[in-house]
């Protein structure tokens, strides 16, 4: 056995072969399994933020392209005026600024389910049917489950918004964004205070969402007003590129 | 743990780490299409007020 002699002559014996580190591999296994855990915890994150994000947007997208574009005597959507009951489509969204193949069905309500996670856009219920006097205020996700207003936020002066229905393109041009508390619900109302030059009897559109994305703290709301309504028999808007 | 399934793992360090490569493609296969949209499901519900 090797031996260290100290400078008072001290002997000390010490073994060549390192005592078994039993309590370092155990700490070690701790520490792989706190690693993994890490990895584990930013994989899901990445899931959450893109993965969960771009799934249910294709399949809103499809959802919304399941109906054509030809002028059918048979009817695509439920007539607004008629979709009473929770989930009901009655009309269909382009929004150029969102991006030329952006698309979604619009449903009657609210609710995450079935209308805001699975269809899109949701028609706030006790608000104008689309085309008439008043406000017609929709809903949709802003950051997860579709996203469908992910770029609501890029909406401006010169923008439109499209909404088909079984009658009519309805053609909404842009007036104004805000950002207000969730608690803020006059900015549905029929001639919201909050909207510049708002008067009775004209024919508004409200989109909501939330934000800042994936916050959510508080609400961000576009105003539109009603500019042309082409009969649907005409065909879709030429600037859509969607052919007849 | 992880040195310990390096261990097992047979053949050489090309086979090891092959094998290696297909486990990992195997846990996220699994994690991605069953276990995170399953905890997803679990996570969110709906706000009482709100989008």
């Amino acid at each position: 056995m090797p031996e260290t002699i100290l400078a008072d002559g001290t002997i000390i014996h010490w073994s060549p072969v390192p005592a078994k580190r039993k309590k370092n591999s155990k700490l070690l296994i701790v520490g792989e399994l706190l690693v993994t855990l890490g990895i584990l915890v930013g994989l899901f994150a990445v899931y959450e933020v893109f993965v969960q994000d771009e799934v249910i947007a294709a399949s809103q997208t499809k959802l919304a392209q399941q109906f054509g574009h030809e002028v059918k005597k048979s009817k695509k959507f439920v007539d607004p005026a008629k979709a009473k009951t929770l989930g009901q489509i009655f009309g269909r969204m382009y929004v150029p600024r969102f991006g030329s193949d952006w698309t979604r069905l619009v449903a009657e309500g609210t609710r995450w389910h079935p209308v805001l996670n699975e269809i899109g856009v949701g028609h706030y219920t006790r608000s104008a049917l689309p085309g008439s006097a008043g406000n017609f205020a929709v809903a949709a996700h802003r950051g997860g489950f579709g996203g469908a207003f992910k770029n609501i936020h890029r909406l401006e002066s010169g923008d439109r918004v499209y909404l088909e229905t079984n009658d009519y393109w309805y053609v909404y041009k842009y007036l104004q964004t805000k950002i207000v508390d969730p608690t803020d619900v006059s900015v549905i109302d029929s001639v919201p205070f909050e909207l510049d030059g708002a008067h009775v009897g004209g024919k508004y559109m409200t989109m909501t969402s939330c934000t800042p994305i994936f916050v959510n703290t508080q609400r961000i709301i576009v105003w539109l007003e009603l500019e042309k309504e082409i009969p649907i028999a005409d065909g879709p808007p030429a600037e859509l590129g969607l052919g007849k | 743990m992880y040195s310990w399934l390096w261990r097992i793992l047979p053949g050489n360090k090309l086979m090891k780490a092959l094998q290696s490569a297909l486990l990992v493609g195997a846990i996220l296969t699994a994690l991605y299409f069953l276990v995170f949209p399953w905890l997803d499901a679990l996570l969110y519900s709906e706000p009482t007020q709100g989008i």
